[in-house]
């Protein structure tokens, strides 16, 4: 048991007016300072300012204290302000604690100044006992393997690994499709500059592919994530293409000799490739994939059609799914988006030519399927009136998502933009709810579009979209006149709601992360951590996060990268001390803390039979400490004996 | 050179839709030193540089003219495959012909025909002048200069510093914290910048790594990327720092006083003639205002020099000049709100506020304590419209663009407004809602639900006080009626423009700004935070009107722009001679 402290001073902080609006911060100082073991009180205005910081020096000083209690906001702000304060005065600092009287106290008590002014008291001697209980400690050393993971080759797995890979560090980048560039590889014209989307990306997936410190595993998926910030030991499972690379010399006869065919995923349905195919053809030389799910062989037939053309021999059916091992000491989630899912929208009837935004994209690329020729799908004829309709699934917490998916707005205007160039004798309507068009030049684009096209903007929702004979119906309503509209086109495109990556969950399950009710990855602060997590080495880039355009895509991808270079600057990380312990006396190895550890931070020893906490992963949550049936499994500096005290000392006088 | 080949991209059907590819490519062959010419499609892609570089061994040429979408782009790529087939700098141009001819002249096919073909002689006879690359290589410093220590140029000094390299913090006022440190509560998880942005003002002020220059601006600055010499001014504050402890006596004393511009000129808090800008500060250190002492107007005043403790206060002291070096500069100037003038058909009054005083009126540290009173009598205001859009969007009095953040600030307030005053009503005049953020649209929900905000689509054509109220004449555009509202107060959600001084400091730097000052980026989609000289880069609000979580993702992403160039030590600088 530590030596007890005897030498405490308190140091209130008015927060401005935030605390010291309902607490009587005199009469909080007048009552500590006859507290038993309290030899030191005093308040002021803003106690984590720099004169704030030095009243503490001074006092621990003068009054030789050796341990210190801030009563001011959460510990969460500034309780390594002030431990960085005691140090500096050569107090261990775990002999620190802050007693919260902000969020526990005077804001929820801001009408009741009396009582507020008790409790805080009341906090502040609790927190004492606490304090007099806690022992010195010393942050652990754990060592830092200086590689990074990436997971997801989109544009924002594509800048982080390349901002971290030209600062000198080696990456790991494991991209899920046969084919990187992600989303951004399927757009034409990207908006505000119209640059071919083609010309930005393919630059940069030769930079990721020709990197000497970047290791890229496509058609590959992180299926296990072991270890700690610093030593990640990742599994990637990399799935077989059943075409040895090695041997293949790119010729294509496969393809060409190939009977089976399926709707191709890069189109997005609007053409169809063979089950041995090539992915973006145009972007990277890249071998052939023979896809199992289309292909006749591993479905019951006969077919061994490309093995036969094949003159490497490079077709091998044994190919089996290999599994890859890479240690890393930082992790970029950069899983991406999907488009909502169009068959939850009932109201909008299931039609060829209507169709979604990313199949208009693939219609205006140059090398999409129609050659970056406008047509209907159903008849291959120039569409003359085209309703684009933003929002779908967007905004409509009854029937998709709450949220508003950012950057729909402006790609509508621009495919409108593009439709008119294609068919300047057309006519293009947009269904919007609100513009939003509000980064640099955004505003000026779409009003050009309005302008200079004459785009027919139209606020309000469209109701149902149905086939009437060879158009196709639109029913919304145009509420600045309050009227309803009915329009014939010709084809419609959906702009539908960016929603999370499939499969990203389980991914954030994988690696310990939360994610929100939308099941985008939470930051560990919106507005000052915006791309750390709570699990610390895991950063976030791109929309994975939350539906976000390109040039936010690339910032928050190298603000991530940013997060990961310091980190990698460091010899070595230190890692708090304040975390589980076992009394090995006690213990009897019934293994419940194994089972709530969500860190996996805990086995069972088997030789003694108890139970032994992973100092380096423990992240100091307690679970296993509130569950432990024996109360041998401790929390440093959160003992039950100090639960006690506090208990009995805050809630004297109220009961 | 004697034989130059031109080599045009299709670029797809990007911009060649209304050129005439082919005739361009017979007009240059005419050309007297032209020896090749054709036109291939997607030289961006390896597939298309290969051609390109297989046409140059095969036609044996020295020179050649590429065209290209956005140089700034595809210039290093160019430059590098044309090097493998043995052509140095000076043997190749580039010339964008996307943004010379193809957009300026669409739907022109035969204008921007010949346009195309005379940009490509030009392009020809300017290459047959170049002689010669001279090659150098720079050390790189390995220090970084941030200019502007609000919230964007806080994050990337402290991502840079704790990426192990030293940080010169520039700042021209006297404390770090910027716009972000006057807000009362920020959207949309309504924290107090006062307890979320202290520890990271504070870090800064306490970072080994961090030299801090408060109350200090960018004289000049000379080099190029890796070794930048920067002279900083450090502008009189008349007080030593070096003695001064912050003890804020003089402060206490001094008998001038001044609206205070932190609290944006409020008739609540004004400051004194030596002040220290608030409680927060880093440094917690004063300055002396010369324009307002009593000692520099009359000649009489010695107050805080005799009540100083430490005898800090030198009255002689002079603007100082100090020059770092530097390998790399981060521009995070931030913006400052249009003024209220700029609307003229919004009366001048007491009680029309701009957004930063009333988030000043909100502040417990505010000059009211937090309390909402009208400016003009000090009663609680029962009725308040917010107006958005104040000269945003607006080509014809203001600004164009959409300013990004009042539409949530509003809200915002309107909000904070209603915990304050219970019973009050708030409205909301817009043109458009944009909450695309994280948890925006939620926000807003919650602001109509719960609080009762009365949201009116359609702007505010004018704004005037009647006797005790204000009079705001606007449209609902739902519902077609014109909306008169008689209230207490009303706040305009007016246009974020660059900070005053940015096209000064552009110059010095030589980098380049739009047509509003905000600084440009190379590339609005790739490279955001890169500007037009290499070496130095943009974050913040300096890039364009941006929130809080952008400010501090792009003041990171800028911090990592900066180790990515310090991972190297030494940058090889190519330049072309011209004979």
């Amino acid at each position: 048991m530590a030596k007890k402290l005897e030498r405490i001073g308190v140091f209130v902080c008015h927060c401005g007016q935030n605390i010291a609006g309902s607490v009587d911060v005199d009469k909080v100082v007048e009552e500590i300072i006859k507290y038993p073991g309290v030899v030191h009180a005093e308040h002021y205005m803003y106690m984590c300012s720099d004169p704030g910081q030095e009243l503490i020096r001074q006092a621990i000083r003068e009054k030789d204290l050796n341990g210190i209690i801030n009563a001011n906001c959460s510990p969460s702000l500034h309780e390594k302000t002030f431990r960085r304060v005691v140090s500096s005065e050569g107090i261990n600092p775990y002999h620190q604690e802050v007693a919260n009287i902000r969020e526990h106290c005077s804001w929820p008590h801001s009408r009741d100044r009396d009582m507020a002014t008790r409790k805080a008291i009341a906090i502040i001697k609790a927190t004492v006992e606490r304090l007099r209980l806690n022992m010195a400690l010393i942050p652990s050393v754990i060592p830092l393997t200086k590689r990074a993971l990436v997971i997801g080759a989109g544009m924002a797995g594509i800048q982080a690994a390349l901002d971290i890979a030209n600062s000198g560090y080696e990456v790991v980048l494991v991209e899920r499709n046969p084919a990187i560039g992600g989303h951004a590889a399927q757009l034409s014209g990207t908006f505000l500059t119209l640059d071919n989307a083609l010309c930005l990306v393919a630059p940069m997936i030769g930079d990721v592919i020709n990197h000497p410190k970047i290791t890229l595993y496509t058609y590959s998926e992180v299926h296990q994530v072991d270890g700690y910030v610093g030593n990640f030991e990742i599994s990637v499972r990399c799935k077989a293409t059943y075409v040895d690379e090695e041997k293949c010399n790119h010729c294509g006869l496969c393809v060409g000799a190939c009977p089976a065919s399926a709707p191709s995923e890069f189109d997005r349905g609007l053409s169809e490739r063979k089950a041995i195919y090539f992915p973006q053809p145009e972007v990277v030389p890249h071998p052939p994939i023979l896809e199992v799910k289309n292909c006749l062989r591993f479905n019951g037939g006969e077919c061994n059609a490309c093995q036969e053309v094949c003159p490497t021999g490079a077709i091998d059916y044994t190919c089996q799914d290999t599994i890859a091992e890479e240690s890393v000491g930082a992790v970029i989630a950069a899983m991406g988006y999907d488009l909502f899912p169009r068959d939850r929208i009932g109201e909008y009837e299931i039609d060829p030519d209507v169709i979604d935004g990313l199949q208009f994209e693939r219609m205006l690329s140059p090398n999409g399927p129609t050659g970056g020729k406008i047509v209907r799908p159903s008849d291959g004829k120039v569409p003359k009136e085209v309703v684009f309709i933003q929002c779908c699934g967007s905004r409509d917490p009854e029937h998709g998502v709450i949220y508003c998916s950012r950057v729909c707005c402006m790609y509508t205007a621009k495919q409108a933009l593009l439709f008119k160039k294609d068919v300047p004798d057309g006519q293009a309507y947009v269904f919007y709810m609100d513009i939003r068009t509000d980064s640099k030049g955004f505003e000026q684009f779409q009003k050009q579009a309005v302008e200079e096209e004459q785009i027919l903007y139209l606020r309000g929702r469209v109701s149902k979209v149905f086939r009437d004979g060879d158009k196709v119906k639109v029913w919304g309503t145009d509420t600045l006149t309050g009227k309803s509209v009915e329009i014939d086109a010709d084809l419609v495109v959906l702009a539908l709601g960016i929603v999370p990556s499939d499969g990203a969950k389980a991914m954030a399950r994988e690696l310990n992360i939360i994610s929100d009710v939308n099941g985008f990855l939470t930051e560990a602060h919106l507005k000052l951590r915006p791309v750390e997590t709570l699990t610390s080495g895991i950063y976030l880039a791109g929309t994975a996060q939350w539906p976000r355009d390109l040039p936010d895509t690339i910032a928050s991808a190298s603000g991530a990268a940013s997060k990961v270079l310091s980190l990698f600057s460091r010899k070595e990380l230190l890692h708090e001390p304040t975390i589980a312990f076992v009394d090995e006396d006690i213990c009897v190895g019934c293994g419940q803390c194994v089972s709530v550890c969500t860190y996996k931070a805990i086995e069972l020893d088997p030789k003694k039979k108890v139970a032994k906490v992973n100092e380096a992963v423990c992240e100091g949550c307690g679970a296993c400490a509130a569950t432990c049936p024996s109360k041998a499994m401790k929390h440093k500096n959160w003992t039950p004996s100090q639960f006690f005290e506090i208990l009995d000392v805050a809630t004297r006088g109220y009961t | 050179m004697n034989r130059i080949g031109v080599f045009l991209c299709h670029c797809d059907l990007n911009f060649s839709g209304d050129m005439d590819l082919q005739r361009v490519v017979d007009g240059i062959s005419e050309h007297k030193d032209v020896a090749y010419a054709t036109y291939c499609r997607d030289m961006c892609l390896d597939l298309g540089l290969e051609s390109v570089q297989k046409s140059i061994q095969e036609e044996n040429l020295d020179g050649v003219v590429l065209t290209s979408c956005s140089e700034a782009l595809h210039r290093d790529a160019f430059i590098e495959a044309m090097e493998t087939v043995g052509l140095q700098p000076h043997q190749v141009n580039i010339v964008d012909l996307k943004q010379l001819v193809g957009w300026p002249h669409s739907y022109q096919g035969e204008e921007s025909t010949m346009k195309a073909i005379d940009a490509l002689s030009a392009s020809v006879d300017d290459l047959r002048r170049h002689v010669s690359t001279s090659v150098s290589n720079v050390s790189v410093v390995k220090r970084a200069l941030v200019i502007g220590g609000g919230i964007a140029g806080i994050q990337a000094s402290l991502d840079i510093a704790d990426g192990g390299y030293e940080v010169i913090l520039v700042e021209k006022t006297s404390s770090v914290g910027g716009h972000m440190i006057q807000y009362s509560e920020v959207f949309p998880t309504l924290d107090c910048p006062q307890c979320i942005e202290t520890p990271k003002m504070v870090e800064v002020g306490q970072h080994p790594n961090i030299k801090l220059y408060p109350y200090s601006e960018v004289e000049s600055v000379v080099g190029e990327a890796g070794n930048f010499t920067v002279t900083i001014r450090k502008k009189a504050s008349y007080v030593d720092w070096d003695k001064c402890n912050g003890c804020g006596v003089c402060q206490q004393k001094c008998p001038t006083i001044v609206p205070s511009e932190f609290q944006r000129g409020l008739p609540f808090g004004p400051r004194r003639a030596i002040y220290i800008p608030f409680a927060q500060a880093v440094p917690n250190k004063p300055v002396l205002d010369r324009e307002h002492c009593g000692h520099f107007t009359t000649g009489l005043c010695q107050v805080c020099s005799k009540v100083c403790p430490r005898e800090a206060i030198d009255y002689e002291q002079v603007d100082m000049f100090v020059e770092e070096k530097v390998g790399a500069i981060v521009i995070a100037t931030g913006f400052e709100l249009m003024p209220k003038s700029g609307v003229p058909e919004y009366e001048q009054d007491k009680d029309i506020l701009e957004g930063i005083e009333f988030e000043r009126l909100l502040c417990p540290g505010g000059p009211t304590a937090g309390e909402i009173l009208r400016l003009s009598d000090g009663k609680s205001p029962k009725e308040v419209v917010f107006v958005g859009c104040c000269g945003s969007r607006d080509p014809e009095h203001g600004v164009p663009y959409c300013s990004r953040v009042c539409c949530m600030y509003l809200t915002k307030m309107a909000l904070l407004y209603k915990h304050a005053v219970h019973d009050g009503q708030a409205y909301m005049c817009y043109i458009d809602l944009r909450t695309t953020g994280k948890g925006y649209e939620d926000f807003v929900q919650r602001a109509v639900e719960e609080y009762g905000l009365v949201y009116l689509r359609g702007k505010v054509s004018k704004i005037f006080r009647e006797g005790e109220k204000i009079k705001v004449l606007g449209a609902d555009t739902l519902t077609g009626n014109s909306v008169e509202i008689s209230c207490d107060m009303v706040v305009l959600g007016l246009a974020m423009m660059p900070s005053p001084g940015i096209k000064e400091l552009a110059n010095k730097l030589g980098v380049k700004t739009d047509e509003f000052g905000f600084i440009s980026e190379v590339h609005p989609k790739l490279h955001p935070l890169e500007t037009s000289v290499p070496g130095i880069f943009v974050c913040g609000t300096a890039q364009g009107p941006k929130d809080i979580p952008d400010s501090v993702s792009q003041g990171g992403a800028a911090a990592s722009k900066v180790l990515g160039l310090f991972s190297k030590d030494e940058l090889t600088v190519q330049k072309v001679a011209v004979g």
